[in-house]
Parts: structure tokens; C-alpha cells; sequence
């Protein structure tokens, strides 16, 4: 090995293991854990790679946002673990989910969104289309100007038509 | 309405500013809220479980509310806009005994409001992130309210987001209209008031567009029909010389005409060439004044690219629909109203099947249009990716090479350049496939007309001239036609630039000077921050509670970790931004009060950034104060150690330095900043990490130019390196936007805390590279 060359335990992270890690929900039902002995009442999940591996990476923080340990994956957890983490999650990242596109209409550099949420109508501007439009695989961001983010979990699985609409500002 | 009346209303607008409005609060008095005392009201859109639901909260001195219910938008009785109804379905109380405090908790997409007990957290609901910053404010003003027992309400707080009095969707301006609904004929009309001081001029050019499209439209009476039906179609024929004659004086007429129309085009180009210079002149300096005016928070939250082209390409976008947009229009219009009179006075028979063909050509080709808006939109999608990627590439050079990834870079660039071609490709396909069948249809009316018009013909009741004539004319409809299909796409366009124009000359800047605004009488330079708060971004503060006082002539010494708001302490004291909440005073004045001029004529700012204009070095350090002398800036030079390395270029002081002029190292340039700021002589000084980025050697020359310009003045110095606040005459750590350690330098060593932490890190890497300094037990024996 030269001597330039970074040892494979400089790039090391230390993951929080799960058998030194249970997570529980306190009374109010915020998620609490026990991490190496340690009790904290609430703890904090924050993904690294929100978009492309949501259930790996795993960022843990106490109440002061102090880092407390990065869990590598959810799946080393046991099923009634997973459900926590995920609840937690699926709550700190929780995205409203369009359904169907009504229509998209341009007007004086705005873009006018009417979509179904669920059943509900929505109605959303956009400013400037191509920055507030993300896509990763198969889904689609669309960020309003007020900053709320909506999401098109599988852009194939939506109608045709819905398709159509939104496909001119897709790159 | 009387003066008396209108200030009676305006100011129970304002004490019911935090309030619902009158028709939900009855609606909430109906469901059994005693809505008479509500301190401060805020509108939610999510239950608890984050599934969309028309929430208000509320609280006054017996509890926290929150009612759920339904806002319906119904059109308002003879009135055009709509008015919400509600309904509440029900209604939860939280004594307010059982909340100690409220915060707010930002996710992704949302946010949670919280209660506080005892420390024990208790989600109340969520919402969606849009509304985070009311949620803000109202945990400002219940926390206040039960750490003070009276509420301090945030000047910026309103119960509830506008929404347009036409559709009813949230107003993101604030506006009456969102812009969907906004009228482009408002535009219209600002931008017509451009035209104000040359209406003479557009009477004029008006008048010699319809003349000429009188002239165009005239044309082929006489190049068709008169050929045809009085030269050509005589049935005894001319003799020769009459013939050529007639031929002559056809020709001449045709050539005359045309010469006419000719001229008329260039008078109104000359007219038109005359005025919209000046038009958009006005234009740009407007936007530009406009944006000289707005506060540093404005250009933050604007791209610089994005306000670049509002001064120069949405000023152009404007400046051609005038020069060749609004001509055409009027050219276009006179000449269908004219040939489409001529062909009815020519035959009415054969202008009943124009009439209900044209109506279905100009619905295929506002639809086509629309359909290659979309494409051509893609496409230049694409195209601005490429360009990006390019612009990407050239400014990472560096980076590229170092990393050796200029394979990798072509691999990405290819495909970007395949994904644009992909879509040129699709995009001319199309127009091949599409364009061809509009020229069918218009094929298939011509002969549709040609035929029945040779029937009229045949049967006597129209000459054949008359009926080339015609055809002519269908022919000439189809430009216009063509044109005014898509032209509303070409003021839409003009009408976006002009809103964004105008978006700029109506911002108001967050920083205003008062009416009553005061002047320093004898600055001393005391600074004193009191329980300052402040933060970029709702819910995400930056300083929290800060108070200090730094007396005049000292030097205080700002430390902390990067994002601990050191520079954000700055900028509150210059008033680049204002608090919110909290003060700054100097001299005991808020500079809130004071008259910004001469606030920032006494601020003397030395940061890390360095910006210097386009201009000579000269111009450069008398930019503060342009009617220095050359004595004066050659003082200010060597007083900031630059006189030595200036005298060195070879065009010395009047060296072109700036975008395009001599480069200089970063240390020639921050001592030509502190030149500057010696040149305007303040009583403050900010010194914002000045030598942060400089070698040893050039901190040390810089440091030397700063202890003179630090002489007699109150000095704010913020610094990382702790050797550089040596001289301070006390120091405060910030972390968290709060102070957490203050006092003098030996003073804060010996408590061997955050500053004492600092310090042998720093101790201990200078001694790693050589540089050993012992301070510390020096400090601490």
C-alpha cells in the first residue's frame, strides 16, 4: 500500500447496531429510544438518501438535533421496530400524493395546477417549472411556490391523460 | 366616506387584523367557541394525521382552540368575485393551564404545531410547510402571552392567507387576483402608459398602418382584376398599341402602389425606430431604479442570473412585441376587416363558404399552435439543460482536470446532446406531419371556392378577373390569419415580461426608512442589541435572544462556529435586514429610527467578500466618497498597505480593475477594500472574517492596515482565527445565534470553556505545521 493511500478505517462510519438500539413511543406518541444504554424520550429520524434509498442511512438525533448514531439499514431491524421507524418516518416525510392531473395552466410565468390529492382537489402555482419539478425513478416532486411538495409516487401508473399534461416539462 | 369615517375603519381593520373573518367567527360563536376575547387566530389546512381539512386555531385567556370544519367558495349574490362559507364540525379546547409553550416543527412537507408541558411534548396538529411562517407567529404570540401575560403580535401576522376575490385561490402577492385571474388588459394599459408623452407619434403611425394596409389591400383590384377583366379580357381585343398602353399604365400603377406602400413602411419603421428606444430606456432605468431601492433580503431570494434578464431580455421581449408585435397586429386586423368587405362586395355567395370555413381553420390552427407550444417548450427544455451543462463544464475546468473526469464529463454532455436531438427530431417530424394538413385544408377551400366561383362565372353572374381577384384576396387572409393565430401567444409572452417588470417596481423593500426618520447629532459609536431575534426562513432562527453592548471606541470580538450568525449580527447592526424581534440602538437610537443614509455613511463594513466595481483602483477607494482627492486616496492606500503593490501596475492607480480588468490577488483586494472604507471614514467599523481567506504573510500586512483603521473607532471584528481578536477589548462565543461565553481574552482563556476549546485546536494545528505559540499557558499562568 502506498503511503498517500486513505486506510479503509478513515472512511469507516460507525452504524448504531440493533441489538443496541430499541425504539418505543412515548406516551404522547413521539418516538423515544434506548441506544447503548442510553433513554431518549424523543428521538429524531432524518433519511440521508431521502430519495433513492429511504430505508437505508438512517441519521438518528436527540431533541436538540445532536446526532446520536446512523442506522445502515431498517431491514436489520425486527418487524415491530421497522413499524416505528417507519411510522416516524412516513410522518417526516410525508408528501401529499396526486392522483390524477386536472389540468396545468400557464399564465403570466405561473404555472396553475388543479390535482386530486386522494379525493380532494388541490389547487397549486409554480413559478419556475423546470427548477420545481424533480424526478427520481419513477416518481415526480412538484414543489409550489409557497414551498409544499407534492408527489406522483409511480409517473407511469397515473392516467394517460394526466400523463400528457405534465410531460412538456419533464427532462 | 368622511376622513373621520375612513381612520375609524382603518383602525378597527387593524385591531381585527389577527382575528377570523365576521361570517366564520359566527359560525364559530354557533358551534359554541366564545369567539369575543380570540387573542390571535390562524388558519390550518391538516388534521393531526396530516389529511387535508380546513383547520382554525385560536387561543385567548382560557384556552387554545382548534375548530376543523369545511370552506366552501360560492359566488357572491350580484357580485362577480366569490366569498367563502363555512361550517364547523368541531371544535377542541386545551385549557391553557395545560400549555406551557408552542413550537413549531418543520418536515418535509409539513409541519407540526406542538404543546408543551412540563416538558412533555403533545403533537395539536399539523399543516402543510406554506403555512409554517403563521404557525410561527402564532407560537410567538401565545408563548408571549404566557411569559408576559399580553401577546406581542408580529407585525407581519394575518389570520389567514389571501385568496383571490375571482376564483378563490391562494394569492401568493398578497394581491386582490391571483394571476390566472389578473387581467393581461391591466398590463396592457401600464404598459400603454409608457407610450404616454408620444401619443402624437402613435395617432401618426397608426394612421400611415392603415393607409398601408388601405394600399395593400387595394393591390389587387388592379394587378388582377383590371388585368383580367379590362386588358386581357376584352372580347374584341386591343389593338397592339393600345394593348401595350394599357399593359404600361397597369404596370406603372402596380409599380407606383407598391413604391407607395414601401414609403408608408418606412415612415412608421422610422416613426415606430424613433420612439420604443426611449420607451424601453424608460423601462430599464425604471427597473433598474427600482431595484437600487430594494433590500438585500430581495436580491437573496433572486437569482442573479433571473434579475440580469428581467433588465435586459424581458425589457427586449417588450421592445420587439412593440416594434414588430403591435404593427402587425393592426396591419393584420385592417387588412382581414378590408379584404373580407371587398370579397363580400365581390361575391357574397362565394364569401357565405370563406365564413364557415375560416372559423374552423382559425380553431385548427390556435390548437395546433397550442400542441407545438408544448413541444417547442420541450424542446428548449432540453436545450437549456445542454447549455447549462456547458456553462457547468467550463466553470469546473479546474475541478474536472484535477479529478480526471473529462471522459465521464463527454459521456454526460452526449447524452444530454442525444436527449436534445431525440427531441429536435420529434418536434420537426411533427411539424412535417401537421403543417402539411392545413395546407390541404386550405387547398381544398381554394378549389372548393374556385369552383363554385367558375359556376358564377359560367352562369354570368361574376367576371373570371373578379374571381382570380378573389382567390387572391382568400390567399392574402392566410398570413394574417396564420399570425393572429399565435400572436396572443406573443403578448402573452410581452405580458409575462411586463409582470415581471412590474413585479419589481411595485416590491416593496423590507428595509424602509421611517417618515419621521432621525440623523445622528454627535455620533459616539455606542452599539447596544437588545433580546434581538431573527431568522431567513420561518421556524429556522438564526439569532435568538441576543443581547450585548459595546461601548464607543472599543473593539469586541465576534467567535463562533460557521452558521453560528456571526455575520447575521452584522448585518442587523448596517440594518441590511431588520429584526424580528428585538433591537439594535447606537448611540441609544434604534436603527429603526434612524435615516439609512447616514446610518450606513457611519457603518464601515470590511468583509470576506470583496466585490469591486468595473473602474479604475482610483475610482475604487473613492467609491464611498467620490470627491476625494488624489492626496486623500493615495493617504487611504498606504494607511490599508496597498500604495506599494498599486505603484507596482503598470497603469497604477488608474489600473482597470473589476470584471474584464486586472487580476489581482485576494489580499491586493481586501487592502483596496479597506481603503475604501478608510476613504469613508466611519465611526463603526465591521470587520466580517476581512482576512479569513488570506495567507499568513498577507493577514499579517492586513492586520497591520486594520489596527490604524481601528483607531478611534468601535470596532465589531468577526474572525474564526482566534489570534486576529488578540487585540479585542472583549469577545464574545456565539453558538445557536446566542452568546454562550463573554468577557476579555485572558478572561475567557481562564474560564477554559467553548473559547478556551478553540483555542488549542487552533494551538494545537499551528503547532502540527510548524508554528508553535505557548499562548495559552502563557494566558493561563
Amino acid at each position: 500500500m502506498s503511503s498517500n493511500t486513505i486506510s479503509p478505517e478513515t472512511l469507516k462510519t460507525e452504524y448504531v447496531l440493533p441489538e443496541k438500539c430499541v425504539f418505543s413511543l412515548n406516551p404522547n406518541g413521539f418516538l423515544a429510544a434506548e441506544i447503548d444504554g442510553k433513554v431518549y424520550k424523543r428521538v429524531i429520524l432524518t433519511r440521508s438518501l431521502p430519495l433513492s434509498l429511504p430505508d437505508e442511512y438512517i441519521c438518528i438525533s436527540d431533541i436538540e438535533k445532536n446526532e446520536v448514531g446512523i442506522i445502515k439499514t431498517i431491514a436489520d431491524f425486527s418487524k415491530e421496530q421497522q413499524e416505528l421507524i417507519n411510522s416516524e418516518l412516513s410522518q417526516r416525510y410525508y408528501c401529499p400524493i396526486i392522483s390524477k392531473i386536472e389540468s396545468i395552466k400557464e399564465k403570466m410565468g405561473h404555472f396553475y395546477f388543479d390535482v386530486l390529492i386522494g379525493d380532494t382537489k388541490k389547487s397549486f402555482a409554480v413559478k419556475d417549472i423546470t427548477k420545481s419539478i424533480r424526478q427520481h425513478g419513477d416518481a415526480i416532486d412538484v414543489t409550489d411556490i409557497d414551498g409544499n411538495r407534492y408527489r406522483i409516487t409511480d409517473f407511469e401508473s397515473i392516467e394517460a391523460k394526466s400523463r400528457r399534461k405534465l410531460e412538456p416539462y419533464l427532462y | 366616506m368622511g376622513k373621520k369615517e375612513k381612520k375609524n375603519k382603518s383602525q378597527r381593520n387593524e385591531k381585527n387584523k389577527h382575528k377570523f373573518p365576521e361570517p366564520l367567527l359566527k359560525k364559530l360563536e354557533e358551534a359554541g367557541l366564545d369567539t369575543k376575547n380570540l387573542i390571535f387566530c390562524c388558519t390550518g389546512d391538516m388534521d393531526n394525521d396530516a389529511c387535508y381539512r380546513n383547520a382554525w386555531l385560536s387561543f385567548d385567556e382560557k384556552g387554545l382552540y382548534v375548530a376543523y370544519g369545511t370552506e366552501k367558495l360560492v359566488k357572491a349574490k350580484h357580485k362577480k368575485h366569490v366569498e367563502p362559507s363555512y361550517t364547523v364540525e368541531e371544535i377542541t379546547a386545551i385549557p391553557i393551564d395545560d400549555v406551557d409553550s408552542l413550537e413549531t416543527e418543520r418536515y418535509v412537507s409539513t409541519g407540526r404545531l406542538i404543546a408543551v408541558k412540563d416538558g412533555e411534548q403533545q403533537s395539536v396538529v399539523r399543516f402543510s410547510v406554506g403555512k409554517l411562517g403563521q404557525f410561527d407567529n402564532l407560537t410567538k404570540a401565545f408563548n408571549s402571552f404566557k411569559e408576559k401575560g399580553e401577546a406581542e403580535i408580529p407585525s407581519s401576522a394575518e389570520p389567514e392567507e389571501k385568496k383571490c376575490k375571482k376564483c378563490g385561490k391562494p394569492c401568493p402577492d398578497g394581491k386582490d387576483f391571483c394571476k390566472k385571474c389578473g387581467k393581461n388588459s391591466a398590463v396592457a394599459i401600464r404598459l400603454f402608459n409608457f407610450f404616454g408623452g408620444y401619443v402624437p407619434h402613435i395617432v401618426a403611425i397608426i394612421a400611415i398602418m392603415l393607409l398601408g394596409s388601405a394600399v395593400t389591400v387595394f393591390i389587387p383590384q388592379v394587378s388582377t382584376r383590371a388585368l383580367f377583366d379590362d386588358i386581357l379580357a376584352n372580347p374584341n381585343g386591343l389593338p397592339a398599341v393600345e394593348l401595350i398602353k394599357a399593359l404600361g399604365v397597369l404596370v406603372l400603377s402596380i409599380f407606383g402602389i407598391k413604391l407607395l406602400n414601401t414609403l408608408l413602411t418606412v415612415i412608421q419603421q422610422y416613426l415606430t425606430g424613433g420612439i420604443m428606444p426611449k420607451v424601453i430606456y424608460d423601462i430599464r432605468v425604471k427597473i433598474f431604479r427600482a431595484m437600487q431601492r430594494l433590500s438585500v433580503g430581495f436580491y437573496s431570494s433572486k437569482q442573479t442570473g433571473s434579475l440580469m434578464e428581467r433588465v435586459i431580455s424581458d425589457s427586449n421581449n417588450i421592445y420587439w412585441f412593440f416594434v414588430d408585435g403591435v404593427p402587425s397586429v393592426i396591419i393584420d386586423t385592417a387588412t382581414i376587416i378590408g379584404v373580407l368587405a371587398l370579397m363580400f362586395i365581390m361575391s357574397w355567395k362565394l364569401s357565405l363558404i370563406v365564413i364557415v370555413a375560416l372559423p374552423l381553420l382559425m380553431t385548427a390552427l390556435v390548437l395546433g399552435d397550442k400542441f407545438f407550444r408544448r413541444l417547442h417548450h420541450r424542446n428548449w427544455l432540453f436545450g437549456a439543460r445542454v447549455s447549462s451543462m456547458v456553462s457547468d463544464n467550463i466553470n469546473g475546468q479546474r475541478v474536472i482536470k484535477a479529478f480526471a473526469k473529462e471522459n465521464d464529463e463527454f459521456d454526460r454532455f452526449s447524452k444530454a446532446s442525444e436527449d436534445l436531438m431525440n427531441s429536435e427530431i420529434k418536434l420537426s417530424v411533427t411539424e412535417a406531419t401537421v403543417y402539411p394538413i392545413f395546407e390541404v385544408f386550405i387547398l381544398m377551400l381554394s378549389t372548393v371556392v374556385l369552383g363554385a366561383g367558375g359556376v358564377l362565372v359560367a352562369k354570368g353572374e361574376m367576371t373570371a378577373g373578379t374571381l382570380l381577384t378573389y382567390i387572391v384576396y382568400l390567399e392574402m387572409l392566410r398570413g394574417p390569419f396564420d399570425f393572429l393565430s399565435w400572436v396572443s401567444n406573443w403578448w402573452s409572452r410581452c405580458a409575462d415580461s411586463a409582470q415581471r417588470v412590474f413585479e419589481i417596481c411595485d416590491a416593496e423593500p423590507d428595509i424602509v426608512e421611517k417618515e419621521n426618520a432621525v440623523s445622528f447629532e454627535n455620533l459616539q459609536g455606542d452599539i447596544e442589541i437588545n433580546e434581538l431575534e431573527f431568522e431567513y426562513e420561518p421556524a429556522r432562527p438564526i439569532i435568538r435572544k441576543l443581547s450585548l453592548k459595546v461601548k464607543a471606541g472599543d473593539m469586541l470580538g465576534i467567535v463562533g462556529k460557521t452558521g453560528a450568525g456571526k455575520t447575521t449580527i452584522a448585518n442587523l447592526i448596517a440594518r441590511l435586514y431588520d429584526a424580528k424581534e428585538g433591537s439594535v440602538k447606537i448611540d441609544g437610537i434604534d436603527v429603526r429610527d434612524l435615516k439609512l443614509t447616514e446610518l450606513r455613511r457611519n457603518i464601515g463594513l470590511v468583509s470576506q467578500d470583496i466585490y469591486l466595481f468595473i473602474g479604475t483602483i482610483a475610482d475604487n477607494i473613492r467609491y464611498a466618497k467620490p470627491d476625494a482627492t488624489m492626496s486623500e486616496v493615495i493617504a487611504a492606500a498606504k494607511a490599508a498597505s496597498a500604495h506599494d503593490f498599486i505603484m507596482k501596475l503598470p497603469d497604477a492607480y488608474e489600473t482597470r480593475v473589476g470584471a474584464g480588468g486586472q487580476k489581482l490577488s485576494g489580499g491586493e483586494r481586501q487592502r483596496i477594500s479597506i481603503a475604501r472604507t478608510i476613504i469613508q471614514n466611519p465611526k463603526i467599523l465591521i470587520l466580517d472574517e476581512a482576512t479569513a481567506a488570506m495567507d499568513t504573510e498577507t493577514e499579517r500586512n492586513i492586520q497591520h492596515s486594520l489596527t490604524k483603521l481601528k483607531a478611534g473607532r468601535t470596532t465589531l471584528a468577526i474572525a474564526h482565527r482566534l489570534s486576529t481578536l488578540r487585540d479585542s477589548d472583549y469577545l464574545a462565543v456565539i453558538d445557536g445565534g446566542k452568546i454562550i461565553e463573554y468577557g476579555t481574552y485572558s478572561e475567557l482563556l481562564k474560564q477554559k470553556g467553548e473559547f478556551y476549546k478553540q483555542y488549542k485546536i487552533q494551538s494545537e494545528a499551528l503547532k502540527t505545521i510548524g508554528i508553535g505559540t505557548g499562548e495559552a499557558e502563557t494566558e493561563e499562568e
